[in-house]
């Protein structure tokens, strides 16, 4: 807001620790282990290796929702040359900003045009060229760029690239070679596919993951969508499995693409566990259980004294360790419950009325430990614990700064921008940040030169034209 | 369970052991961790006024009287049997319309009525092949 | 000539999950050793069986891997559990994790071990582990090892923090990788109108941290098959997948130092695009509590056009004018006040009736389904998203569809699971060529 006030610290306001504090009293033996996994994984060192999809170009014309981005992010993380292609007035999602606050959006240095962080945040090593598809010429444009493209990702209502002429069935005559991608939320095809303008949580809802996600009514709670576009981003992961897999089919069998379709709802649908198995089992409509696990005990997420905690004590010799914790002081918690012999193992332990039993004595000791006392009184004992973390927290957990799960970008057009980085990390051929994002259209010469051999004059009458 | 007399109060706690017939009522941390106003002994109906706030018991358990806001999760008699029931402690979530059992179901055929290998088998069913096992199902 | 089929049959044939058995497999040809447990290494695998890759999913021998163990209420389980002990089954915890493999026992202890699975490596192309940081390597199975018998090995580890930096040592599981990597913090119910942070109610970090490792294993092995002829090591922390996917929330802390917060069934970018509840069940007469509850709809009129029209069906022109621009609908108070008039609107309907009025209005909604509502639904079994299987172990099981469709080499469902050590024969016979007496002899060893 413009009458913001605060200050903001700069990332780390904790320092980032060093190898000598992480690894300080171990032996040389025991420093020796992480210590290679470092030297072969590190971020710092990914500029210096290979990328798998160098010899990939992929085109994302998908827009208004963040599965086709997410997709093409894996892609362009990888090394794909990867272009996002928009609509002349931008991808909706480029202006989206939480509760409309334009202050919340970011400018870059040349054009001065605003984007929203979400965007950003997904626009990571594309390149962004603009292409109006509602007219002739830009489809015919589309047409010459795709002879040049592996991958093409598109999310338009189902059937109109088709009656564009621009669909997987006339592409493939221009170029056999394409692996032509179609994400959205339930489909292209079946008798509730996608409606014009359905966006995440549709799938959510419509996949059974938002009546299983939340409180049971038991305890207060209502079917709970996840914070994020999440059903989008599983279907763009899977998606991008998809396309990957039609790559390695194309150049090592067949030489020719195929056709790959995505959906938000499948991706999670596929992932939901026994939902379906048990149901066919004997009807069973899985109920929401909060933040507790109807299949394992214990499990569970329950309120401590500064927020939320996790313990985790999947097997019985973790069972004691727990209980051993809470016993330092609280022994008549821990001699309830290791005095209850019906509760020894676990399967014994997951009737509802066990588990209540179980953490609402495990609440009563957390109750007087904050997240990070817990956690330390708990690892102690090996057992798998710790705290829900606020996003601050996030930014700041020493591991994650540590290792770069969380850094911060210097980016040349819009400056320092703390992000999210890859999670694929490797030895030989990591994925990698190059830069953060791209303005509206800013590749447009360099892209319409390059790959179409047209002219600086040829891309202005386009865009006098209002075809890019 | 552990009682702090120190304020003058007995602190029990999200466990209320009732003063009357030493049922302990498991006040479970969702509901209750933010609570104020009448739970009642599962076992005998005694009604307690309580109030917690982030898990600490504020004030209560006192007597109380009218009827009980919120129910207890679950519930021990003194004798370590469970209290269960209707309007004695909160329904389990379920999903079916029968209450969940926690035993291995037994089960020979799917929802839709075909084979299925869901209950439990003997050394001598193994013996030749799933094929046969399956046609043995269907005679079932 | 005949004439060409339209758009929507074209693709229904193109992507038929009743004609992909008939088809090719991308994966064909390539062996995978799957040393994995609990969801995150077996779905990562699994994943790559689906596509046609020959899985070896190796288990503790006897009892097999944790999640046989493991199922809701300790109800449901297939039979048997292996041939040592029928009278056991596997649990459903372990379903859906590990569709389409070979499976054998081994105990990874013994030093016989140590030589099956150096020879197993040589003969592969993938290997996935989820063990410790650092145990496999202690075992002489790590990627040090194997990639001096098999340079063309991609070497996939999983798990929950990592194998170097402050928190190494820590065991993870699902949720605490939501909970540490902040997607748990910010889902759910905001805490001034009664909410609690929420899980997301399937091992999201499990299942989806498994598809990213995947994705990691194609770029790879695409990269070793196109490119280089190298295999590789692949470390992926799901805490880490977790954070990746917090959308603006980390720009935004660091840019303005604003910290995301719950926003619970509301969408914090767009309105009107939230899940409203309605005042009635769909099912009034249901004994099931799971569907004698009241429905909620998704309710999505966020472009100008959309509104009105949903201010009409409402009632409630009125707020067609005052909130006329996004920009004012979206903001926090607002948001308030817009979706508590349509809960009010709502409150003598169920969530069908809502549907029906708002299509007819061409307003896009989503009712939330429950697993029954889903399972039944023409449009996700019309597409294989479930199916049911004709499983050569189990009988009759419901099954979850791939999580993606191609046209001409589809992913696909075989088999759901086999009971432990099913495959231990056909695998080291075939692959190792161990001899009836020597499978009895290690057998005899508990070595398998």
């Amino acid at each position: 807001m413009a009458d913001m006030k605060h200050k903001v610290l700069s990332w780390p306001a904790v320092p980032i620790p060093t190898p000598d504090e992480v690894y300080a009293g171990l032996t040389d033996q025991a420093k020796e282990y992480p210590l290679s996994l470092e030297a072969q994984l590190r971020q710092s060192e990914n500029f210096k290796k290979p990328e798998c999809l160098t010899t990939i170009r992929v085109l994302d014309l998908s827009k208004g929702m963040i599965i086709g981005n997410w997709c093409s992010s894996m892609l362009s993380e990888l090394g794909a040359d990867t272009i996002k292609c928009e609509p002349p007035d931008g991808d909706p999602l480029r202006w989206q900003t939480p509760f409309g606050r334009k202050e919340y959006m970011v400018k870059d240095a040349e054009t001065d045009e605003p984007i929203g962080l979400h965007f950003l945040h997904e626009m990571r090593n594309k390149q962004s060229i603009t292409l109006d598809l509602e007219k002739e010429e830009g489809r015919e444009l589309l047409k010459k760029l795709v002879v040049h493209c592996d991958v093409l990702i598109e999310n338009y209502p189902p059937g109109q690239f088709d009656a564009w002429g621009i669909g997987y069935r006339q592409l493939k005559e221009i170029n056999p070679r394409l692996v032509y991608a179609w994400v959205g939320q339930k489909g292209q095809w079946g008798p509730s596919k996608d409606k014009p303008g359905n966006l995440d949580p549709t799938a959510q809802a419509a996949c059974g993951f938002v009546h299983g996600t939340g409180l049971p009514k038991e305890f207060g709670g209502r079917p709970t969508r996840s914070a994020m576009w999440m059903a989008d981003h599983v279907g763009g992961t899977a998606t991008a499995m998809g396309i990957l897999a039609a790559l390695i089919y194309r150049d090592k069998v067949s030489g020719k693409g195929q056709f790959v379709e995505g959906t938000a709802a499948e991706g999670v649908i596929r992932i939901l566990d026994y939902n379906w198995a048990w149901y066919g089992f004997d009807g069973s409509i899985r109920p929401r259980y909060g933040n507790w696990d109807l299949a394992i005990n214990i499990y569970a997420v329950n309120p401590c004294k500064d927020g939320y905690f996790m313990v985790g004590g999947g097997h019985d010799r973790l069972w004691y360790r727990i209980w051993r914790t809470v016993g330092q002081t609280r022994s008549d918690l821990e001699d309830e419950m290791l005095d209850d012999k019906s509760l020894r193992v676990v399967t014994a332990r997951l009737p509802h009325l066990k588990q209540v039993k179980t953490y609402t004595i495990l609440a009563d000791w957390q109750k007087d430990f904050s997240r990070a006392d817990a956690m330390r009184e708990l690892l102690a004992q090996q057992v798998a614990s710790g705290g829900v973390n606020y996003i601050d927290e996030v930014a700041e957990d020493p591991h994650f700064k540590y290792r770069g799960h969380v850094d911060e970008f210097e980016d040349r057009l819009y400056g320092k921008v703390l992000y999210g980085t890859t999670p694929f990390l490797a030895h030989k051929a990591p994925g990698r940040l190059k830069w953060i994002g791209r303005p509206l259209g800013y590749d447009n010469e360099e892209i319409y030169l390059k790959l179409l051999g047209l002219g600086p004059t040829d891309v202005a009458g386009l865009k006098k034209r209002g075809v890019v | 369970m552990a009682t702090d007399t120190s304020s003058g109060v007995i602190k029990q706690g999200l466990v209320l052991t009732c003063t009357k017939c030493s049922t302990k009522n498991f006040l479970d941390p969702y509901p209750f961790w933010n609570f104020s106003g009448n739970t009642k002994c599962a076992t005998c109906d005694t009604l307690y006024a309580v109030k917690f706030v982030k898990g600490q018991q504020v004030s209560g358990p006192t007597a109380s009287t009218g009827k009980a806001d919120l129910l207890p999760g679950y519930a021990e008699d003194k004798n370590g049997a469970p209290v269960t029931g209707e309007g004695k402690i909160r329904p389990a979530p379920q999903s079916r319309p029968d209450p969940f059992t926690g035993q291995q179901k037994q089960v020979t055929k799917s929802l839709r009525g075909k084979p299925l290998s869901g209950s439990r088998l003997k050394k001598e069913d193994l013996v030749g092949s799933r094929a046969r096992f399956i046609a043995d199902l269907h005679k079932v | 000539m005949a004439t060409a089929p339209d758009f929507e049959t074209y693709c229904q044939q193109l992507f038929d999950h009743k004609t992909a058995a008939g088809k090719p497999e991308v994966l064909k040809g390539y062996r995978v050793l799957s040393c994995t447990q609990y969801i995150l290494g077996p779905s990562c695998a699994s994943y790559l069986a689906e596509l046609g890759a020959e899985v070896i999913k190796i288990e503790a021998p006897r009892r097999g891997e944790p999640m046989r163990h493991t199922t809701p209420f300790n109800e449901p389980l297939l039979y048997p559990l292996s041939r040592w002990v029928p009278e056991a089954g596997t649990g459903l915890g372990f379903f859906g994790a590990n569709p389409n493999e070979e499976f054998v026992s081994l105990d990874f202890h013994r030093p016989e071990a140590r030589q099956a699975m150096l020879e197993l490596a040589a003969k592969s192309d993938v290997m996935v582990q989820n063990y410790r940081p650092g145990t496999f390597d202690r075992w002489g199975i790590g990627y040090q090892h194997m990639s001096k018998v098999n340079p063309r090995l991609v070497y996939q580890w999983l798990g929950g923090f990592g194998g170097w930096g402050p928190g190494r040592v820590r065991a993870s599981y699902d949720i605490l990788g939501q909970a540490m990597g902040g997607a748990f913090g910010i889902t759910g119910e905001a805490a001034d109108r009664g909410g609690t942070p929420a899980k997301h109610t399937i091992w999201l970090a499990d299942y989806w941290g498994g598809m990213m490792a995947a994705v990691s294993i194609l770029a790879a092995l695409y990269w070793r098959d196109t490119v280089s002829g190298e295999g590789t090591f692949i470390e992926y922390s799901q805490v880490h997948g977790v954070t990746r996917q917090l959308e603006s929330a980390l720009p935004l802390y660091g840019r303005y130092g604003v910290r995301r917060e719950r926003w619970g069934n509301w969408d914090t970018e767009l309105c009107v695009h939230g899940i409203i509840q309605c005042g009635k069940s769909s099912y009034p007469d249901s004994k099931n509590p799971q569907e004698a509850e009241v429905g909620y709809i998704l309710v999505s009129a966020h472009t100008d056009e959309d509104f009105k029209k949903l201010c009409d069906v409402i009632g409630k022109k009125d707020l067609a004018t005052t909130f006329a621009k996004h920009d004012d609908r979206v903001k926090a108070e607002n948001q308030t006040t817009l979706y508590e008039a349509l809960e009010i609107w709502a409150k003598d309907k169920n969530k069908e009736d809502v549907a029906t009025l708002l299509d007819k209005a061409g307003i896009n909604n989503q009712p939330v389904w429950n697993a029954k509502e889903v399972s039944e639904n023409p449009h996700w079994k019309m597409r294989g998203s479930v199916q049911w299987i004709d499983d050569p172990n189990f009988g009759d099981l419901h099954h979850q569809g791939p999580a993606f469709k191609m046209s001409d080499t589809p992913p696909r469902i075989k088999w759901a699971l086999k009971p432990v050590g099913a495959d231990n024969e056909k695998v080291y016979g075939r692959l190792l060529g161990w001899t009836k007496s020597t499978l009895a002899k290690m057998e005899e060893m508990e070595v398998i």
